[in-house]
């Protein structure tokens, strides 16, 4: 219950700049624009393999609407604010676990991101595309479980981000390497086996494909059940080493202001 | 004052804003190191799509490579100079604009140099994918020596433009107070579009970056001449020409939003 409370009070925050939001939402709209005309030019010149052109333009719109829930999460899920502020003490003295507080209040912005930024940019691209829905419901069933692991590896992954901030002042620096990252090694604009080979291998011993691509190929309906298991593996592994640094965390309380 | 007495006491300002910056050396550095390699994985991913299927609409790697250093470098110079104008809106919202308001100065002056950034992994990634791209142009005989200079050139001019359009979304603020969502239509999402060239574009998209919004002319109409030798010798003048009167129009718009400026805060 109180972990339900910390996420509808995160949801409910955002609603107050649902105005804004929708205008942010248009900008987001139009970088993902800008991706498909690239491939709708190259899809002119050669084949996109298995993709086709019409294919690259529905992975480019389903990776743009995922982003919301997959990788914009709370920069360190406002760890680093908190050391800055000494509000981490006081967090951590909570009779509540740091880790299991701070993702259920990040459940809730993902929660409130889905449906007022990764919906109203899908249903923009399905009209300015001419998409097509998945055909076959178990598509549909197993990205949204694909994506739901996502969210939860990158509230993990943000966590990590966020705990370096007790030995580092330049924590923000992790984050926007993540989002190189995510750039990069999740098929964020490119599938990742279009990637040169040594890439895809690096990719491939990361939890990266697994935030964008995986659900992707799932919605288009080319994904194999078993990378389904990628994500339970990152999840549990995500999990166990948020705990540990948890662990040590405690020990090392530092706080820049006060 | 004149002139010359305003060019000197915004050097002044700059000098005291990079002294504060180098209170925190190695900060600096590893931001700069750590900007640099975060801006390339941008062009590393239009590079592995390039590397694979050859070429865009007929660009090649070196002439994307070249729309986006030059956009990087227009975009970097105007930031280094005039970052604050970027900011605007936190001093709407705290209303610490009422403090430059007092200044015997131009507001805008006063502004401009209160965060003076050293853009050094900026720099470091533009000048590389700048050197790289003609370089390989160069050696292949595809451009001339004339290049450089004309790089250098648009470089300029494209970071008048770039200002102007910044500057002019920046006074929206007077109405609006909050601009970050709007300058990631004017400034972010329409500079990312030219390092395209903007054939992949439907018309109206191309239209309005070459006129409503004309980032068009920070890179890729000079790039047609410079690298391609299409239109002729004289998108130097429309560069410049565009810079002039974008400036020109920013900056009346400023003056006039400046006086509907209502302070916030505490």
């Amino acid at each position: 219950m109180l972990y339900f409370t910390l996420a509808s009070k995160a949801y409910s925050r955002n609603l107050q700049y649902r105005g804004a939001h929708m205008i942010h939402n248009i900008a987001s709209a139009v970088f993902g624009f800008l991706y498909a005309c690239i491939w709708i030019g190259l899809g002119a010149d050669y084949t996109l393999g298995e993709y086709g052109t019409q294919g690259m333009v529905s992975y480019i719109a389903f990776t743009q609407a995922a982003l919301w829930v997959s990788s914009f999460v709370t920069n360190g899920l406002g760890i680093p604010q908190s050391v800055r502020t000494g509000h981490i003490s006081l967090d951590l003295m909570r009779p509540v676990h740091l880790f299991t507080h701070l993702m259920a209040r990040e459940w809730g912005q993902i929660a409130y991101q889905f449906l007022y930024k990764s919906i109203p940019i899908y249903v923009v691209y399905y009209f300015a595309f001419s998409l097509t829905f998945p055909s076959q419901l178990s598509f549909l069933v197993y990205a949204g479980l694909s994506l739901a692991g996502a969210a939860y590896m990158s509230i993990c992954i943000n966590y990590l981000i966020g705990a370096s901030a007790l030995w580092t002042t330049e924590s923000s620096w992790l984050y926007w390497g993540n989002h190189a990252m995510i750039n990069l090694l999740a098929g964020f604009f490119i599938p990742v086996e279009w990637l040169p080979e040594w890439l895809q291998n690096i990719a491939w011993l990361s939890p990266y494909p697994y935030l964008l691509y995986v659900p992707t190929r799932f919605y288009l309906g080319l994904g194999s059940v078993s990378a389904l298991w990628g994500t339970l593996f990152w999840c549990v592994l995500l999990t166990a080493v948020c705990l540990l640094v948890t662990g040590v965390l405690r020990r090392k309380v530092e706080v820049q202001g006060g | 004052m004149n002139h010359k007495a305003w060019i000197s006491l915004y050097g002044l300002l700059i000098r005291t804003s990079i002294r504060s910056r180098m209170q925190y050396k190695f900060n600096f550095i590893l931001a700069s190191f750590l900007a640099a390699l975060i801006q390339i994985s941008e062009f590393l991913m239009v590079a592995i799509v390039l590397h694979k299927f050859g070429a865009i609409q007929g660009w090649s790697m070196y002439e994307i490579g070249y729309l986006f250093a030059v956009m990087i470098l227009s975009k970097t110079l105007y930031r280094t100079l005039a970052d604050e104008v970027h900011h605007l809106e936190k001093y709407l919202v705290t209303g610490d604009l009422d403090q430059l308001l007092t200044r015997p100065m131009p507001v805008l002056l006063a502004l401009m140099p209160q965060n003076f950034r050293i853009m050094l992994g900026e720099v470091l990634q533009g000048g590389f994918l700048l050197i790289w791209s003609l370089g390989g142009m160069m050696a292949a005989g595809q451009t001339g020596w004339e290049a450089i200079p004309q790089s250098l050139y648009i470089i300029v001019t494209g970071s008048i433009i770039l200002f102007s359009i910044g500057l002019a979304t920046a006074t929206l603020g007077f109405w609006t107070t909050r601009i970050s969502e709007l300058q990631n239509i004017t400034e972010d999402a329409a500079g990312t579009a030219v390092r395209y060239p903007l054939t992949l574009y439907p018309k109206w998209m191309s239209t309005l970056l070459l006129t409503l919004l004309p980032v068009g002319f920070v890179n890729y109409v000079p790039s047609l001449y410079i690298l391609r030798g299409e239109l002729g010798p004289w998108v130097f003048a429309a560069a410049a020409a565009a810079a002039g009167i974008s400036l020109a129009l920013s900056l009346r718009f400023w003056k006039y939003g400046i006086t509907k400026y209502q302070s916030a805060g505490s």
